[in-house]
């Protein structure tokens, strides 16, 4: 990496290179790879010629008709029942499939700033090599090039792949779904739609999902702060118990606990729903117990919107504590112990030192994983989906209930009856918009945003 | 006055039943789901505690089940973690290395980019991945197993955590050795990351065990239950008609204790892996 | 192998034979079935969806069409996610759902507008009416065209535990909870809504096709929502989602389901198992018989079907809707036919069950196919719930109701 630090010479602008560079450099400025090959840079030229070759062929072939269509997201809006006299039976002449117009649209720019990344990528190599020429340095030979592949540029090799694989599986889907937020895909607009800007904020900002969009989120903030800290507490508490003098078989006992993580979510949350049910095992204990006279209603329908959003927590906490139990193990194991010897040589009592000395520490280690945590708690499907479903109603939502998180409510009305796609495509927006502002904060404040 | 060792005494005694407390009042639903799994049942909701009628036939049941095919979803289910599991786990590896060992100018926009994708979530753009695939012609297991090693790019922050602890002097010895960056990455970094490749590998070997909202939207239009995932499989028994769920509640239950009983054992194994990584990578932090 | 050949062949000709005695029999049908037999040109490949415990009997029916159009291909497969989530398996993706699947008719208005399905042509419109009920082709039919091939029907009926009550009890809710308990989930639309429809409110009209016909926003829907307030203070009222449960813990004693559970509760009873119609309730003080929701169940045929097999893909929803496939459906399946000669077989005319959703369909509602049902579904489980429990106040019934109205009332 030094080295070829060390051999950069001040660059020369573009247009010196384009004025004074020969046919070849000339050339690269069109055609991608000409000044490579001449150079005999073999695999680099033919893959700058190549990909340029492929690009070209697309863009004619689909490319330029995908970003023609994008700006209109396809020109039939609606569709046309005509009788076919042939068959004698009704065929629908279906409208433009936006979906898929949109989906290819957006695939189309990123190919788009793909090339345009790569032109100029192609441009300053075509510069290092006039540069190279005209001070008449040596030249990166073919195998030279290839080798550094594997050297100084593993890098290129090593995220490659990878890099594909996110612009596919998340970059692309991401823009893709930012990019519906701005149009009116919804139920009476499911096959052909359009862009319609703004609306769509409008309808969930100052619309009617505004009235449940406020208390959702709140609902949503809290529960993250819950979440996140009755874990962490619990979880640093379950593991000094466990690491305190005299316990036995320490890794027998975290195992214990670990396995109610263990099991698959969707089984022991959608069963520990039945569980906490009215006429569930739980209240029929309590009831033949007498410890209560009525069987509460934890998490149905019809319950306390309080009651149920403290189950909610409780058992999250139930498949949480352990978790971060295991967690702040490994850090209690490593905590320097000269500190707390001197605190307890000073006659500090083991509360005053759990709260002076050991709890900031392990607070200061895991503030990182918490503010994690807390990103990951705003997004916690599993919890609410499969135990309570959102439930208990409430009637001044839409398509929401009491527990529904934003990310659930958004769940709900892309999958559920209402088939709002492009306000669950802002909801989206805006919980991403939530989480960068906290996990900003947070960074800032812990100062432990070093490196992202 | 007690005495200090009296004191201790009834101090132990105490811990240890707290603990003992603790551990029942955790592990009392997980003991009611397998009791259940073993109970008579045709209403598709269990009430009591102790089961009323004792029965296998719950496992006979899924495991000879014709409409739901169990045993092709364990099939599926291994096939597609195992291929998941080799793919995804040398992606993760390599970004997380590149990331931490390697400098190179795009390395921060990197960090940052990732970690603005992390914030969105995942659900708007199931749509998408659904056409994506579609285009390929994937919608099927092959399509699903890109998915799962398509998101692995992303997960590389406890492995980058890990290697960040490993001190840079190692490297650059064996740069002055003479070794490229290539030979130090093989025959340095990877042995000394056993533990993390473990985790790694361990933790998306799970992820389609457990996954059934992917899987759904991807496998579901196949229509053929061969070629489903146990997650969504199972999930399916109970959502594929009106009624279903009473009818096949029983054989759920029991299906799924079978599936549960790997999945601790790895789970458990892999604790020791987890905590390492964690930590390692939040004391950098 | 060879067994299953055997399974298969059998059962084909033993399809092949009632439908031999069906035509032998039947006028009207006779006369559709040789029409049909005429356009021997049909030919394509056509994938069908059906809910997966169906596909054992839906196997059958297609044998028997395969026979008779050897030149159509038909690939038969479980659907996602059941019937029920029809609009949105298909709205998923319309180009890759099946060409034929089964949708509930309060979906078919919704998909029509949307343009997931094609009209029926005006000879098969011709069929559907002659050979079913009439309710079930007004269930099929949306703005003056018919958009589903009808074959069942389904109705909420009275199950009760004749241990526990008799069949003078559950005449009226008043006594019924007098001298039982009966299990229901008034967070299910479906279920408890048709009380406003019993208490005299219309649901997009007299037809339910006309979005500014709602009336629930009346005198007749407060008094609905004071009915439901006074069942939470019912002792004879229980409050459950898992009312299977409690009918067989004999915690309840009747309870209201659809004909889809009847074999399940069946198995529960045994042979205390009693079916009925819906109870009369006393709303405003007046003696009402409760409604329920009519859902015809319905084949209707996707219009990204390529023009090539959508003749062959109509033509198998005419056959697997026909006569013989509506039988073959109640007898494997216990679904409740709508074709007037199945309905007339004796066996469905002995049957309880059967009887009772008859019955019932015939002081019913049908569902409204009108797009908006989404919103009915999705608004109204709070606004009965909220009732039921006391969370919204008698003050505030008249305002939640207009709200409600407002809602399903948008375009």
């Amino acid at each position: 990496m030094f080295k070829r630090k060390n051999k950069r010479k001040p660059a020369a602008t573009y247009r010196e290179v384009f004025t004074k560079g020969d046919w070849a450099t000339k050339l690269s400025f069109v055609v991608m790879g000409a000044s490579q090959l001449k150079h005999k840079q073999w695999a680099k030229g033919l893959a700058f010629l190549l990909i340029e070759v492929g690009f070209f062929v697309w863009l004619i072939h689909t490319g330029i008709s995908e970003l023609s269509l994008f700006t209109s997201l396809g020109p039939i809006k609606a569709k046309k029942v005509v009788f076919d006299n042939a068959q004698g039976i009704y065929i629908t002449k279906l409208p433009s499939n936006s979906v898929v117009i949109l989906l290819f649209g957006v695939l189309a720019l990123i190919i788009l700033a793909a090339l345009i990344g790569l032109y100029i990528f192609n441009l300053r190599s075509t510069r290092n090599l006039y540069v190279a020429d005209r001070d008449h340095e040596t030249i990166e030979t073919n195998k030279q090039e290839l080798k550094s592949l594997f050297d100084t540029r593993l890098h290129a090799t090593l995220m490659t792949i990878p890099i594909i694989l996110i612009v596919a599986f998340t970059v692309l889907p991401t823009m893709y779904m930012i990019s519906m937020a701005f149009t009116n895909y919804n139920r009476e607009h499911a096959i052909a739609f359009s862009w319609t800007g703004f609306q769509a904020f409008g309808q969930v900002l100052s619309g009617d999902l505004a009235g449940t969009f406020f208390p959702v989120l709140g609902w949503t903030l809290l529960w993250a702060v819950m979440a996140t800290a009755t874990t962490f507490f619990f979880g640093v508490l379950l593991a000094m118990l466990i690491e305190s003098k005299g316990i036995r078989f320490k890794g027998f006992w975290r195992t214990l606990f670990i396995i109610v993580y263990a099991v698959p979510q969707f089984v022991s949350l959608l069963l520990m729903a039945q569980f906490l049910d009215l006429q569930g095992p739980l209240n029929n204990l309590l009831l033949s117990w007498g410890w209560i006279d009525h069987a509460i209603n934890f998490i149905g329908a019809s319950a306390n919107p309080w009651v149920a959003r403290a189950t909610v927590i409780v058992v999250n906490m139930w498949i949480g504590i352990p978790v971060s139990m295991l967690v702040s193990t490994a850090i209690i194991q490593n905590l320097p112990q000269d500190q707390i010897e001197a605190a307890r040589m000073d006659g500090a009592g083991p509360l005053q030192v759990f709260r002076h000395i050991t709890f900031p520490q392990i607070l200061f280690v895991m503030a990182p994983s918490l503010i994690q945590q807390f990103i990951g708690n705003i997004n916690n499907f599993n919890v609410i989906y499969l135990l309570t479903g959102g439930y208990p109603m409430n009637n001044n939502y839409n398509g929401a209930g009491d527990t529904d998180l934003l990310v659930t409510w958004l769940y709900n009305l892309t999958f559920g009856q209402l088939q709002r796609y492009n306000a669950s495509a802002v909801l989206g927006i805006l919980i991403f918009i939530i989480s960068a502002v906290f996990s900003l904060l947070a960074y800032r404040r812990t100062n432990a945003f070093k490196e992202g | 006055m007690k005495s200090y060792h009296e004191r201790q005494r009834v101090s132990l005694i105490s811990r240890y039943v707290l603990l003992i407390f603790l551990a029942l009042v955790w592990l009392f639903p997980i003991v009611w789901i397998v009791l259940a799994s073993f109970s008579y049942n045709d209403t598709g909701f269990i009430s009591t505690i102790w089961p009323e009628q004792f029965t296998i036939q719950n496992y006979v049941g899924i495991l000879t089940n014709s409409q739901f095919p169990f045993l092709y979803w364990i099939r599926n289910t291994l096939v597609v973690s195992l291929v998941s599991m080799v793919l995804s786990t040398f992606v993760t590896i390599s970004v997380a290395y590149s990331l931490s060992r390697l400098r190179f100018k795009f390395r921060k926009p990197f960090l940052q980019i990732a970690l603005v994708l992390g914030m969105f979530p995942g659900f708007m753009s199931m749509i998408a991945l659904y056409y994506i695939l579609k285009s390929f012609n994937m919608l099927n297991l092959a399509g699903l197993t890109m998915v799962y090693i398509g998101g692995a790019g992303l997960g590389f922050y406890i492995a980058k955590g890990f290697f960040d602890t490993i001190p840079i002097a190692i490297d650059e010895a064996a740069v002055m050795d003479g070794a490229t960056k290539w030979q130090s990455f093989i025959h340095v970094g990877l042995p000394l990351s056993r533990p993390m490749i473990v985790y790694t590998a361990l933790t998306t070997f799970m992820a389609p065990w457990v996954d059934f909202i992917f899987s759904g939207i991807i496998l579901s239009s196949s229509g053929n239950p061969k070629d489903y995932t146990i997650a969504y499989g199972l999930y399916n028994m109970l959502h594929s008609a009106k009624g279903a769920s009473t009818t096949y509640f029983a054989q759920f239950i029991a299906g799924c204790v079978i599936i549960a009983i790997p999945i601790t054992i790895i789970f458990v194994i892999m604790q020791k892996f987890y905590v390492n990584g964690i930590t390692q990578g939040a004391d950098k932090g | 192998m060879k067994l299953w050949k055997k399974v298969i062949m059998g059962s084909a000709s033993l399809v092949a034979i009632t439908l031999l005695a069906a035509c032998g029999s039947g006028s009207s049908s006779s006369d559709s079935s040789t029409k049909s037999s005429t356009a021997t040109k049909i030919s394509g490949d056509v994938t069908l969806w059906v809910d997966t415990a169906q596909v054992p009997s839906y196997k059958k029916l297609v044998a028997s069409f395969e026979k008779k159009y050897p030149d159509v291909n038909v690939k038969l497969t479980q659907s996602p996610n059941g019937s029920s989530n029809a609009k949105t398996d298909v709205g998923k993706d319309p180009a890759k759902a099946a060409d034929v699947f089964q949708v509930p008719n309060d979906q078919l208005g919704q998909m029509a507008e949307a343009g997931y399905i094609n009209p029926l042509s005006p000879d098969a419109e011709k069929e559907v009416k002659a050979d079913n009920i009439d309710m079930a082709a007004t269930a099929m039919t949306w703005k003056d065209k018919m958009y589903g091939y009808p074959w069942a029907q389904q109705a909420n009926i009275l199950y009760y535990n004749k241990s526990k009550l008799s069949a003078d009890d559950v005449k009226s809710w008043d006594s019924l909870t007098a001298k039982g308990v009966i299990g229901l989930d008034f967070t299910v639309p479906y279920n408890v809504y048709p009380v406003f429809l019993t208490a005299g409110t219309k649901l997009y009209g007299d037809d339910g096709e006309t979005l500014d016909g709602s009336t629930v926003a009346s005198d007749e829907g407060v008094a609905a929502m004071k009915w439901f307030a006074q069942q939470k203070a019912n002792k004879g009222v229980m409050q459950t989602s898992n009312a299977l449960n409690q009918l067989k813990a004999g915690k309840v004693g009747a309870i209201i389901d659809g004909p889809w559970d009847a074999t399940n509760i069946k198995n529960l009873l045994g042979d205390n198992f009693a079916v009925t119609t819906l109870p009369t309730l006393t709303i405003n003080g007046e003696q009402k018989q409760m409604q329920a929701f009519i859902g015809v169940m319905a084949f209707a045929v996707n219009s990204h079907t390529a023009t090539k097999n959508q003749k062959a893909a109509q033509t198998l929803a005419a056959w697997v809707t026909n006569k013989a496939g509506q039988t073959e459906l109640y007898k494997s399946q216990g679904q409740i036919p709508v074709n007037k000669e199945a309905l007339d077989a004796s066996d469905v005319k002995a049957d309880p069950v059967a009887v009772a959703v008859d019955k019932q369909s015939a002081v019913s509602t049908l569902m409204p196919k009108m797009p908006q049902m989404a919103t009915v579904w999705n608004d109204a489980a709070a606004l009965t719930n909220g009732a039921y429990t006391g969370s919204i106040k008698a003050a505030d019934y008249m305002t939640q109701l207009q709200k409600f109205q407002d809602a399903i009332s948008k375009k």
